[in-house]
């Protein structure tokens, strides 16, 4: 068997977000493998930092991992000096800095950042690569082992100002159809549509293979 | 800037395998083949006909299984002419065997043959990587089958009925494409006796469940 490989797919998996009105989407599989072997079907990647702001972070499992105990531990001190809730856009900022800290020996995690402004409830969704280099988009954001199915699925389904109904439906068959077609994601999917007054999360019935 | 999966080969990562019962054999397959981590059919038949009664399991390089199985095809097709009857199984394996082991160094493939014929009923061969040909009561291969071979050893009774062996194949490979993620799709399975093959389709929904976690 091959050692480390690729640490971008050794683990496999993927998450999308994408922006509604006055709400966003987030999804994740659950697959976590080592190579092709599947050892857990119930690894999300998505992890909540706030009331209305979650975090994704697809790559190896073990910085998937550091980096959000990481990014708690911080953001946790932040909200301690600061006061109040941290802003999804200066979130993004700080996990873009953690990752750049590692410039020449880096996280491998893709992050995605999704959630609603906490005093305008204005909807953000970014991504970063793996030294931190930011994107901001107005529609969706794609990151793990099959972006290049979640771009064609998401190009092709996404609309603007779509409601939560029309927005999870949309993201759960952009999810569902886009990691069909990897054999390193999957295994199931969680998705977590976030609104002003309530955050709802899904499990979807996937495939399992 | 080409995208990993289109640099790499296709291969049907895979889980095959081959039980004989008393009157004929069951051969089933999963559906998958990939390039790399992308998945380029998710529909694929590995249950190739080299004869009416005679099929052959395919695993390892996609390019490699199919030009393999279309020249025994040939050969067979030959022999039935010039000998006068349906090929026995075990002339089958050896053809295969011989492709199989004179270009070992160049080739990637690995298959299970498996067939009936008036000489001795249901039989199983397996090839695996190398050319080596062994006649076995089971079979099993590719990347899938390393995963369900506790299953295989516990559960394998011989003298199973018909019915039986396809329950006990369906479950088998869909354990393996639940674990191996180079296995997935349906499960095809095909069912050879005295009166031809019978094939049949299951659908990933309609597979045996197992414990998810």
């Amino acid at each position: 068997h091959l050692s480390m490989a690729n640490p971008m797919s050794y683990n496999g998996g993927c998450v999308m977000a994408m922006k509604g009105r006055n709400c966003v989407a987030i999804a994740s599989d659950l697959r976590f493998g080592v190579q092709m072997q599947t050892i857990s079907m119930e690894f999300d990647k998505v992890q909540q930092m706030g009331p209305r702001l979650f975090v994704g972070f697809p790559g190896l499992a073990t910085d998937t991992q550091t980096v959000f105990q990481r990014m708690q531990f911080r953001k946790n001190l932040y909200e301690l000096r600061e006061n109040k809730s941290v802003r999804p856009q200066t979130l993004m900022n700080m996990i873009s800095n953690l990752l750049y800290e590692r410039r020449f020996g880096p996280y491998f995690v893709e992050p995605v950042v999704a959630g609603l402004d906490p005093i305008s409830l204005e909807p953000y969704v970014a991504t970063m690569d793996l030294i931190g280099c930011p994107m901001e988009p107005e529609d969706f954001v794609v990151s793990g082992t099959c972006t290049e199915q979640m771009f064609g699925m998401c190009e092709t389904l996404w609309q603007p100002d779509m409601s939560p109904d029309e927005l999870f439906e949309c993201i759960s068959q952009a999810m569902l159809n886009a990691f069909d077609r990897d054999a390193a994601s999957g295994w199931g999917c969680h998705v977590y549509l976030i609104e002003r007054d309530q955050v709802t999360v899904r499990a979807l019935k996937a495939r399992m293979d | 800037m080409l995208a990993d999966w289109t640099q790499q080969e296709v291969l049907t990562g895979t889980t095959i395998m081959a039980v004989e019962y008393n009157g004929g054999v069951v051969i089933g397959a999963d559906s998958r083949t990939s390039s790399g981590t992308y998945v380029t059919n998710r529909t694929q038949d590995k249950l190739t006909p080299l004869t009416e009664y005679i099929y052959c399991c395919r695993s390892g390089s996609a390019a490699d299984t199919q030009a393999i199985a279309d020249h025994v095809r040939y050969y067979l097709d030959f022999s039935r002419i010039s000998q006068g009857r349906e090929p026995t199984v075990r002339y089958a394996a050896h053809v295969m065997q011989s492709i199989l082991y004179n270009n070992r160094d160049n080739l990637s493939a690995a298959v299970i043959v498996a067939g009936w014929d008036e000489v001795n009923g249901g039989q199983v061969y397996c090839i695996p990587l190398g050319g080596l040909l062994v006649r076995q009561p089971m079979a099993a291969g590719g990347s899938g089958s390393t995963y369900i071979w506790g299953h295989l050893d516990a559960q394998f009774k011989p003298g199973m009925t018909d019915t039986e062996c396809q329950e006990f194949v369906a479950k088998s490979v869909s354990l393996a494409i639940k674990r191996d993620g180079s296995s997935g799709g349906v499960c095809r399975l095909a069912v050879i006796n005295r009166s031809g093959v019978q094939r049949r389709i299951i659908m990933h929904e309609d597979l045996p469940k197992s414990y998810d976690g």
